[in-house]
């Protein structure tokens, strides 16, 4: 018997930013209050990356962090504990962004019934094609006065 | 003492590995749970593994039900460190031998409270 997931505990309260929030406070800035939800549009990105999970199963579902180059490489140095002038790698920024992504999903993954497994993460230059996906939720973040995002969408199978 | 960090992002790693540093540990690294098992073969005194769930090549799940096939390695602490927080995947690690469990994100505290806990880290010392 298929039993589908079930993401209406995310979309009924937006736990996204409270998982979000948790993150930062705890591994990148080392204290609450820094991340804040971003009011009004959704905002334009500077030169944009891209990265996700999957959580497979019935309904395979893609947990997806956006964020410009420039707010990359600071989350970057900040996980890394890096100084402000040091240069970042595509590495370690495809690896910490990645990361991000990953403990987000994860959260994201542990709140929802039924859930499959969840995936490596991705990390790109190109927006992925979601045009055949359905956004279940969509937000955006605030961080040292730059935007980030993160979405989550219901992909067809 | 020394510590084995086994994850597949270097970021995790190092983070991971500067914690157990500053209380004291000794620090080696692995991006699988396969590159894991040969680190835990050729370092003989390794007490302490770090492990995270969703790696290639060999998962931190199946690197624990390996490494409890070993009685050569049953003095070895293995503390699961993941995204992974459902109920039945903490139930299922620490049935499979894991024997502590922490979920991403975490702050220093709480790795070395865990630590504390499991006595390989003295009460007085913190990060």
């Amino acid at each position: 018997m298929t039993i589908p997931a079930t993401w209406e505990p995310l979309t009924a309260a937006d736990p996204v930013l409270t998982i979000a929030q948790d993150l930062f406070s705890t591994m990148i800035d080392g204290e609450p209050g820094h991340l804040y939800p971003w009011m009004g549009e959704n905002p334009p990105l500077e030169d944009p990356r891209y990265a996700w999970v999957d959580v497979s199963g019935p309904v395979v579902t893609r947990v997806m962090l956006m964020a410009g180059r420039a707010t990359g490489e600071q989350l970057t140095r900040a996980l890394l504990q890096m100084d402000d002038s040091e240069a970042v790698s595509d590495a370690d920024f495809a690896d910490a962004v990645g990361e991000i992504a990953n403990v987000v999903g994860g959260n994201v993954k542990s709140l929802v019934t039924n859930p499959g497994a969840l995936t490596l993460p991705v990390v790109t230059h190109e927006e992925p094609d979601m045009s055949k996906a359905f956004c279940l939720l969509e937000t955006y973040f605030g961080w040292k006065g730059a935007p980030l995002g993160v979405g989550l969408w219901a992909l067809a199978s | 003492m020394k510590a084995l960090v086994i994850d597949d992002s270097r970021v995790m790693r190092r983070i991971v590995s500067n914690i157990l540093v500053e209380v004291g540990f000794e620090t080696i690294e692995a991006e699988n749970g396969r590159v894991a098992l040969d680190q835990l073969e050729s370092h003989g005194d390794v007490s302490l593994c770090c492990i995270d769930w969703n790696m290639p090549v060999m998962t931190g799940f199946e690197f624990v039900v390996e490494t409890r096939k070993h009685p050569e390695w049953r003095n070895v602490t293995l503390m699961m460190i993941t995204t992974e927080g459902e109920q039945d995947q903490i139930v299922r690690a620490l049935a499979a031998g894991a024997h502590e469990y922490v979920i991403k994100p975490f702050t220093p505290e709480v790795i070395v409270d865990k630590l504390q806990f499991l006595g390989l880290v003295d009460v007085k010392e913190s990060v």
